[in-house]
């Protein structure tokens, strides 16, 4: 029996709710979900102007869509960043869908690449015989490189396509590497500073799976395309770990995105909120004299 | 039931020729794919791992997560 409750044929089977749904009734679960997660953590208000931190990979594209659907019933301004890291045979590839998109909902896009905010592409920084891993290089250099531009957009939000996957894999991530402080500061920032533009996270809530069918359903067109670098990643392994351990017990990465969001606030407590400084290079907020990405540029 | 037999299976763009009885769920195990990271299309639509298999039918199975 493969059949939705409607009747109609199901093209996916939700293993951690043990049911059938069609089209029709997932794109509406899917739609339900994104505007209860943007609802219930008070993500956006009227009037609000967001960026999408778009890179044209699947999480980012359908965010995108998702914010311009919303947007018929809750006006606020939106428009796109892209960062371009340099990352030769992968990213041009993901900047066609990117542009094409924003083209097609009349959004506008702001282009922005590392090598003008540093001088060079990831592609030449990792030739350089760093200590840290490609991921953690681009890692900063991505979020220093996003606020930035968010900032220089005028936004109040910057809306990142972070998915379900991504966040119970960042969390298992932190407490296998016993850095707890950096779980406090997953989803919001241990201090506010108005140097620090606001992420928001819509898609905190949705499987990554049920975010590639979505594009499929929607016909939004992707690039299926892997990061050169991501076979360094320890990322990797944890999704490995974290995707066997989801088929062997359905409903495991909802279990330990709510176990991270009824730890929340007493880690942010524990953690205490710090103070920040300001990085004497670059000016950028620092918890601690040159910030991380001017100490791995320099 | 499922019929047994050979049925096209395409993995991305890899094309498999293999005699198969079960349901999607089951070819993803042979395969050892994880259900998580992939997606499968039945005669050009979306199926779930739960639908059967039969000897007439064409199986394109899409790798849709990555790193990065």
């Amino acid at each position: 029996m493969t059949k939705c409750h409607c009747g109609e044929e199901g093209v996916v089977f939700l293993h951690y709710a043990e049911k059938h749904l069609c089209a029709e009734h997932f794109i509406r679960m899917f739609d339900r979900r994104f505007r209860k997660t943007v609802r219930m953590n008070k993500m956006l208000k009227k009037g609000d102007r967001v960026a999408v931190g778009l890179s044209g990979g699947k999480d980012s594209t359908v965010l995108l869509h998702s914010l311009a659907e919303l947007r018929k019933d809750l006006p606020f301004d939106l428009i796109a960043i892209t960062i371009d890291e340099g990352i030769a045979g992968y990213r041009e590839r993901t900047m066609v869908p990117a542009k094409n998109e924003c083209e097609r909902l009349g959004i506008e896009q702001k282009i922005f690449t590392f090598k003008d905010l540093c001088g060079k592409s990831l592609d030449e920084l990792v030739k350089n015989d760093s200590d840290d891993l490609p991921c953690s290089q681009c890692g900063v250099l991505r979020r220093y490189a996003l606020n930035k531009a968010a900032r220089e957009c005028k936004v109040d939000k910057l809306a990142m396509g972070h998915n379900l996957d991504d966040m119970a894999q960042t969390l298992l991530m932190n407490i296998m590497r016993a850095e707890p402080s950096r779980i406090a500061r997953m989803k919001d920032p241990m201090v506010k500073d108005s140097r620090f533009v606001q992420r928001i996270r819509p898609l905190m809530m949705t499987p990554e799976k049920e975010v590639a069918i979505y594009a499929m359903l929607k016909g939004i067109s992707l690039e299926h395309v892997e990061c050169p670098y991501a076979r360094f990643a320890f990322r990797g392994h944890v999704r490995k770990l974290l995707n066997e351990t989801e088929e062997r017990y359905p409903g495991t990465k909802f279990k330990v995105m709510n176990s991270f969001l009824d730890m929340e606030d007493a880690l942010k407590e524990g953690y205490g909120r710090g103070k920040l400084s300001q990085c004497p290079t670059c000016g950028e907020p620092s918890s601690k004299g040159i910030c991380r990405f001017c100490s791995m540029i320099k | 039931m499922a019929e047994s037999g050979s049925v096209e299976i395409r993995v991305d763009n890899e094309k498999l020729d293999m005699e198969f009885d079960g349901t999607i769920g089951e070819l993803l195990r042979e395969l050892k794919l994880m259900r998580e990271e992939v997606v499968v299309k039945v005669n050009g639509k979306l199926a779930p791992e739960t639908k059967n298999i039969f000897k007439s039918d064409k199986i394109h199975i899409i790798k849709v997560v990555f790193g990065g």
